[in-house]
């Protein structure tokens, strides 16, 4: 039926028939098992995963590390810039990545300031931080760092979202 | 005077360097993607500054968020109608209905543009996502300017 078709013809004369071993040619003729690799079309696939990965490619990085059981909030926020970052994870709290305790927020904020200000003496403290917490938390959870925050004067509070 | 002999002008291209360069740039690409792109949603907190009293009063709404998803709207210091001062969005599924608090929010802001202000007041139980979702919703309807209060 295939012989008689038009499939057949098409089948013949495509460029995928004639360089496949696979091809339906129905002879008994020995072909060899080595194929044409096709370069112009690698190319234009390598070609085009490159553009894709460049415009992706952030030269930032990761700015927060996220633990698999973490699961940010979604929303149609701003580019996230670096800043000091507090973190709710396993009902623990975290600056920077050092554990801190509830009692503790306030005073690890206020030595984060100081550290800010005698680092970049002459500047203006911005008072920025990042929150990042699981988006199944309570708020009673989080209160306690937006109120450390007010008190050790961080006054913007940018909370980690993942973009919509 | 030698004469030179005529160059052709076809020449070729090494094809084996260019696909191992392609292949190190995407491999480099590949590992270097950052696969979520996370942002973040602003809020400002009052920290210290003037006096309540002598600071000029903007509209400004409060909203009361549980942990079933009702949402309480209060508008202070505006002009709205009577109507829209007090409102409660029941919650649906334990999840705040977004699209009635969207609608509200439009229509707040129909009835008083210089509402750029609103504050949240979650309670304990009030879930994370559900705060943000709602802020984002203010976001979206041109309500930049947020605050979060503690417990």
């Amino acid at each position: 039926m295939l012989n008689s078709s038009i499939v057949k013809g098409q089948a013949m004369s495509s460029v995928i028939g004639e360089s496949s071993i696979l091809a339906p040619t129905g002879t008994d003729r020995k072909r060899g098992i080595t194929s044409d690799l096709l370069l112009t079309a690698l190319i234009d696939a390598f070609s085009i995963l490159i553009v894709f990965l460049l415009l992706s490619f952030s030269s930032t990085g990761d700015l927060l590390s996220l633990s698999k059981d973490t699961e940010l909030p979604s929303a149609a926020g701003e580019d996230l810039e670096r800043h000091p970052v507090v973190k709710f994870e396993s009902g623990k709290y975290f600056i920077e990545n050092k554990e801190v305790t509830t009692n503790d927020l306030v005073q690890a904020l206020l030595d984060l300031r100081k550290s800010h200000q005698e680092m970049r003496a002459g500047e203006e403290f911005p008072g920025i931080l990042t929150v990042q917490a699981d988006r199944r938390v309570k708020f009673e959870q989080l209160s306690a760092i937006v109120q450390a925050s007010a008190q050790a004067g961080f006054g913007d509070i940018k909370f980690a979202v993942l973009m919509k | 005077m030698a004469k030179g002999k005529k160059k052709g002008l076809d020449f070729t291209i090494e094809l084996i360097p260019v696909i191992s360069l392609m292949s190190v740039c995407i491999c480099f690409l590949l590992l270097t993607a950052v696969w979520i792109r996370i942002g973040s949603v602003n809020v400002k907190q009052a920290v210290g500054g003037q006096a309540a009293s002598e600071t000029q009063k903007k509209p400004t709404v409060w909203v009361a968020l549980d942990g079933k998803g009702s949402a309480s709207f209060e508008v202070r210091d505006s002009r709205v109608p009577a109507r829209l001062q007090r409102l409660k969005v029941q919650g649906v599924d334990g999840k705040p209905d977004l699209e009635k608090i969207k609608t509200l929010i439009g229509d707040l802001r129909t009835a008083e543009p210089a509402l750029i202000t609103a504050l949240i007041q979650p309670d304990g139980q009030a879930v994370y996502e559900h705060i943000i979702d709602v802020m984002d919703s203010f976001k979206k309807n041109g309500v930049i300017d947020l605050g979060v209060t503690p417990l």
